[in-house]
């Protein structure tokens, strides 16, 4: 018999994930609704703001008042009816980030279980560098598709509670920082101390001069460096200077005209800034001082002009998104960029340590399998076998916890304290004793981020072991499981008894771990 | 030129003027009989509404002791005192088409109005009748004094005052009041031979008035009606339950002051005296009306059946090729921007739009703003079966729609029970914008689809106002309608709309740095041009911009229907505008607004007009048309009725309105537009292939 198969209407499925990102930052909650396609392109459908001044309660009174948190919890339940619309439901589907003022505020903890109790969402804290990395994610479409600005770029957003900058020099990011004075918090501050209104511009002026003088001492000046600046503030300036701008594509602002506006602005109410510009009071609040910021920073680099993006956090999130989770090839490029500049400070071996890096990554790829974890623990491996041998710059004995020691209190850009901590516990554990509860650092480790701090630690220590002529001679190898074994085999060289040697001193760990033994083999000729 | 006052015609008089133009329709002998009394009950229902909000309101400032001027330089008594004098003049004119010129020309045809003393004595019999089964017995007279309580008088019904005596000399004169409001017909048919023949109520109620009171005489029977201040409004900064808050002043209008008293013109001067302080009137609020009260109800007449040689030819809407309703309304819009032009498109399109994203399994959400609609809409059954069908249904019922607040507050209330998100509206703003938004799920992603509309989602009123639909599937129009309706619904702070302009937010600016404009690509050696076409003009500051457009060079050819405050044509200030109102068959409704851009025209649609109220206090938007085919169908529509000389009438610069110098072609903009869909309708049957499509039996399955 025929199958008979009714028609019936049938909803058509999704061809596109939809996802949403939610940005509880210093001054307003902001969403973005987008749907990503199978090539991983992003369309925005909606982008929603709300005010909420998070960052006057925690940076005035260091916690967030009970109705503060409130107020957010109303927020978010609007937009999750947004959310209903677009049938996005499933946790996988969205990603909610807090930036500083959460961060900063003493009762963190609690803010974040209100929500969680109120609206089921999960608040994600996201450290500095990690807001660095997630921006440069953002803007770093748009600074491929531009001609007209110089290739080296220092990108700056003066949020609410820190301004963030980074400087792209030939697509990579060799200085990152986030200076602790935003726009928001200097307010803050100057009214805490008594500021009359008079005084407060040549207040203002002076704290930003000293963050300017910091970002000047930190940048080299360049002939042709630009400024990208980014955040709401700027971006509403540029709207003004240049009404026809539609804020897709990065736009040449005048410096004087900025100038202008600046003074205008500063010279205003705050309550008639809001109604001028129909913005609400938070955003009217942090307008001057971060113009005044981006001004003076403009004027520090003697520039006629600086660049205005319309990207914001929410896009990098969804670029994030977008590449499932891992970090996206060019910005792997970014912090690789970064970490050689960290080894060459410290007179690394270049080549080993790239060649060692190269061993680590087929290992990481080859033994998927084995190692069952997430794509983006493929660079946390890669940037500890480019390091792990910077210790060596201090001091030959016991080296590989000088190594640690110095990626701890580097400032890489785009990995965030948990991310630059597995670096440095990977590079340490390259060599000597297994990773032990009672480490320094080992011991801040849950019991996930143990588990992979050990497999990675242990493949790091095959790979090392695999360049132990320090020659480079072993540019492929596979894996394979024979017997009880993990072989992994090479067709570049058929003597391999100087890397045997290495390796037998080296996979202890490795059967601790995987619970197989490691044998390397040649597959020449085979 | 620099500005002043005497450069603006003062608002109420210019509305007077074109309710004139409405009455000029009623008085000419060209327009087929019933259509002059329907004209004439439009004006009289025209003249009631401005009593109830205009009046109204001149009246409680003149009561603030308020002597702020209007832009034109009146104080409130000066435009008071003109108000009365110019409705004296235009009920003279009412009355005298309606008593000498249109009821005779009835009466012809075999329409009459009969008077209780032309009665055949089965007739007097059969309303004697009628008069104790259907009105004694409904309408409780209500007994009054100077002293005593005002007791509840509805508005706008017809009254009858009483001033009655007992058979006891000493006793005082009395007085009472007969409702004769609902379920008592005004019109009562007459058996007679062929023909219409009806009768007043009041006039069968004045005439056995005695039998509500026995044993009384009766001195004197006039019938009355008040029309009250219904400019009242919610304090919107303290309502925290607006429904009911709409409730209450819906029932505040009840007992509201009364800002016009209208009596028979035989009234005596105690029974004037007595209604006057009874109802606490001015003397420049009472209007002695010679002949039969309350023309509005004559529309009734005007829609009689039959007599169809008395009314206008019918025009037909016509199903517009543009959009094929046998097929899916999404994927053409998809395919291309669709621009109607109701009535003389049909208006089917635009309910067919909601009904099938109402039923569409791949439509996520429907959002839709609703000011005005009618009592039985299939567009609110559509939504209400939509969120039934589980989509996400957002309707923006304006509660704040004066004098459909009720029926808004009913629809709401429905439409919430069937599970859809329902907005009453925005704190301090009306939403008078018209759009739809479909959220629909495609295989290459989200689509919006959107429905943009200069008139009320009511598909009654469609049939007989000017209006224009626009649909699209444009992805920023789309991205701009989501954001303004996340707006409205609270969930975001308004951010930049990019294509989409809206009030309160740039929509006046958008208009000023448009006309700004026009004056630079002029100074560039390019000429100026701004085409208009809305209902009414007002606002100081627009007017200004285009008095100095004109005085650049600028050419500015303006279709205002209603009230134009501007006065073209002074030499200096205002020479190259022209303003030109249509007056015709339907009622001219559609915003569309024209700059030609150094000769790339910018074309748009809006719900507002030229108003500070539409500019600042409601939400409006303008909808730029893209659309090659959609913005010159636009341009031909102002092309059309700048070129009116049948039905329309040019202002000049002393206020009054005069037909345009007429050329060797009569151009009647509304006879134009129906031939032209008449005619596109038959261009595209015979463009079409003849398509057989056999009805089949269903195929079984083996």
């Amino acid at each position: 018999m025929e199958n008979q198969q009714q028609e019936s209407p049938t909803v058509t499925p999704l061809p596109v994930r939809m996802v949403a990102v939610i940005d509880i930052g210093t001054s307003a909650i902001r969403m973005a609704i987008a749907e990503i396609n199978i090539e991983n392109n992003i369309r925005i459908l909606e982008h929603l703001s709300q005010a909420l001044n998070l960052g006057q309660d925690a940076f005035t009174l260091g916690y967030i008042q009970r109705s503060t948190i409130e107020e957010c919890v109303a927020v978010l339940q609007d937009y999750q009816r947004v959310l209903v619309e677009y049938q996005i439901n499933d946790p996988s589907q969205m990603r909610v980030v807090t930036t500083s003022a959460v961060r900063e505020a003493e009762n963190q903890l609690a803010f974040l279980d209100r929500i969680y109790i109120a609206t089921g969402i999960e608040v994600e804290v996201i450290e500095e560098a990690e807001v660095s990395r997630i921006t440069y994610l953002g803007i770093q479409p748009q600074l491929t598709s531009s001609n007209q600005i110089a290739r080296t770029q220092l990108i700056c957003e003066v949020g609410g509670g820190n301004t963030e900058v980074l400087l792209v020099q030939e697509n990579s990011v060799p200085f990152s920082k986030t200076y602790p004075l935003g726009s928001l918090r200097l307010r803050q501050r100057l009214k805490a101390s008594g500021t009359p209104t008079k005084k407060m511009r040549d207040m203002m002026e002076n704290r930003i001069g000293h963050i300017v003088d910091q970002v000047g001492n930190h940048v080299p000046q360049e002939d042709s460096l630009d400024i990208v600046a980014i955040g709401g503030d700027v971006r509403l300036a540029a709207k003004q200077i240049l009404p026809q701008w539609t804020g897709h594509s990065i736009e040449a602002v005048p410096v004087e005209a900025l100038a202008e506006l600046t003074n205008v602005i500063l010279e205003m109410p705050v309550d008639e800034v809001a109604r001028n510009y129909n913005i609400s009071d938070a955003d009217a609040q942090t307008l001057a001082p971060a113009l005044l910021t981006h001004v003076r920073l403009a004027r520090a680099f003697d520039l006629e002009n600086i660049y205005v993006s319309n990207t914001n956090l929410r896009d990098g999130l969804l670029q994030e998104m977008a590449s499932k989770e891992s970090w996206p090839e060019e910005f792997r490029k970014q912090i690789v960029g970064s970490v050689l500049e960290l080894g060459r400070k410290f007179n690394f071996d270049e080549a080993h340590a790239l060649q060692v890096a190269h061993l680590a990554q087929t290992l990481f790829q080859e033994m998927l399998p084995e190692h069952k974890l997430d794509p983006h623990y493929e660079t946390i491996i890669y940037l500890a076998a480019l390091l792990h041998e910077i210790g060596l710059f201090v001091d030959e004995r016991g080296y590989h916890k000088h190594t640690m020691y110095l990626i701890r209190n580097s400032e890489l850009f785009g990995l965030g304290k948990t991310n630059l901590l597995l670096v440095a516990l990977v590079a340490r554990y390259h060599r000597r004793a297994s990773p032990q509860p009672k480490h320094d650092g080992y011991d801040q480790l849950n019991r996930h981020q143990r588990i992979v701090v050990s497999k990675l630690a242990a493949m790091l220590r095959v790979a090392v072991a695999m360049d132990a002529s320090r020659s480079q001679r072993i540019g492929q190898l596979t894996c394979h499981r024979k017997a009880k074994n993990l072989v992994i085999s090479t067709p570049d060289v058929t003597d391999l008894s100087m890397e045997q040697v290495a390796l037998q001193e080296n996979a202890g760990l490795f059967e601790e771990v995987f619970g197989i033994p490691v044998q390397l083999s040649t597959d020449r000729g085979l | 030129m620099k500005t002043d006052q005497t450069h603006f015609f003062n608002r109420e008089l210019s509305w007077l003027e074109f309710n004139q133009r409405v009455l000029d329709e009623a008085i000419s002998n060209q327009v087929p009989v019933l259509e002059r009394i329907k004209f004439l009950a439009i004006t009289a229902s025209n003249l009631d509404e401005f009593f109830k909000v205009r009046v109204g309101g001149l009246q409680m400032l003149l009561q603030e002791g308020s002597h702020r001027k209007d832009p034109a330089g009146m104080t409130p008594q000066e435009q008071l005192t003109a108000i009365t004098a110019r409705v004296e003049k235009m009920l003279a004119d009412q009355y005298q088409v309606l008593l000498n010129e249109v009821e005779p020309s009835l009466a012809e045809q075999g329409i009459t109005r009969a008077h209780f003393e032309t009665l055949s004595a089965d007739q007097v019999n059969y309303v004697e009748n009628l008069f104790r089964n259907e009105i004694l017995s409904i309408a409780t007279p209500m007994g009054i004094s100077s002293d005593s309580v005002c007791p509840l008088i509805p508005e706008s019904t017809i009254h009858l005052a009483v001033r009655i005596r007992t058979e006891d000399d000493d006793a005082p004169e009395r007085m009472a009041i007969i409702p004769l409001s609902q379920p008592i017909p005004r019109f009562i048919t007459l058996v007679g031979q062929g023909g219409y023949h009806y009768i007043l109520s009041e006039d069968i109620a004045k005439q056995f008035a005695g039998e509500f009171f026995p044993e009384q005489e009766i001195i004197e029977c006039t019938p009355f009606r008040i029309t009250r201040n219904a400019d009242l409004s919610v304090r919107e900064d303290l309502a925290h339950d607006l429904l009911s808050q709409m409730e209450e002043i819906i029932d505040a209008r009840k007992e509201s002051a009364c800002a016009r008293l209208e009596l028979d013109h035989g009234a005596s001067e105690d029974m004037v005296q007595l209604l006057t302080e009874f109802f606490d009137v001015t003397p420049s609020s009472i209007f002695h009306i010679n002949g039969p009260l309350a023309l509005a109800d004559w529309m009734q007449l005007a829609q009689t059946q039959g007599f169809d040689e008395l009314k206008d030819e019918p025009w037909p809407s016509q199903d517009s090729p543009e959009i094929d309703l046998s097929e899916s309304i999404f994927a053409q819009i998809a395919e291309r921007d669709v621009l109607l032009h109701h009535p003389y498109d049909s208006y089917e399109p635009v309910v067919r739009f909601v009904e099938e994203a109402a039923d569409d399994p791949d439509v996520l959400s429907i959002k839709q703003t609703l000011y005005r609609t009618s009592s039985n809409s299939p567009i609110i059954r559509a939504l209400a079966r939509a969120a039934q069908n589980g989509k996400y249904v957002t309707a923006l019922l304006e509660l704040k729609a004066r004098f459909d607040e009720a029926r808004n507050i009913e629809w709401a209330r429905s439409l919430e029970k069937a599970g859809v998100q329902v907005i009453y509206g925005v704190k301090g703003f009306k939403t008078h914008s018209k759009v739809c938004l479909v959220t629909r799920r495609e295989p290459e992603g989200i689509r919006r689809y959107m429905h943009f509309g200069t008139g009320n989602y009511n598909e009654s009123t469609a049939r007989l106002y000017t209006d224009i639909s626009y649909f699209t599937a444009d992805a920023t129009l789309g991205q701009d309608t989501s954001s303004l309706f996340n707006a409205i619904s609270g969930f975001t702070m308004v951010t930049g709309l990019e294509k989409l302009t809206a009030s309160p937010l740039s929509l006046r600016q958008f208009f000023l740095d448009a006309i700004e404009n026009e004056i630079a690509q002029q100074t560039r050696g390019k000429q100026g041009h701004i085409r208009a076409k809305l209902n009414s003009l007002l606002d100081k500051k627009i007017i200004k911009a285009l008095y100095n457009a004109s005085q650049q060079g600028v050419k500015i050819e303006l279709n205002v229907r209603g009230i134009c405050c501007l006065k073209p044509g002074i030499a200096g200030l205002s020479e190259n505008i022209r303003v030109i109102s249509i007056v015709d068959r339907y009622l001219e409704h559609a915003r569309i607004y024209e700059f030609s851009n150094g000769g790339k025209p910018m074309v748009a649609i809006s719900s507002a007009d030229w108003m500070s109220r539409n500019l600042d206090r409601r939400v409006e938007l303008l909808i730029p048309v893209e659309d090659p085919n959609a913005k010159q169908r636009l341009s031909q529509i102002l092309d059309v009725c700048m070129a009116d000389n049948v039905k329309g009438k040019e202002l000049q610069a002393n206020g009054s309105y005069h037909s345009p110098a007429q050329s060797n072609l009569e151009v009647r903009a509304q006879a134009t537009f129906y031939q032209e869909s008449v005619e596109q309708v038959k261009l595209a049957n015979r463009s079409r292939p003849t398509h057989f499509e056999p009805f089949r039996a269903p195929e079984t399955s083996s």
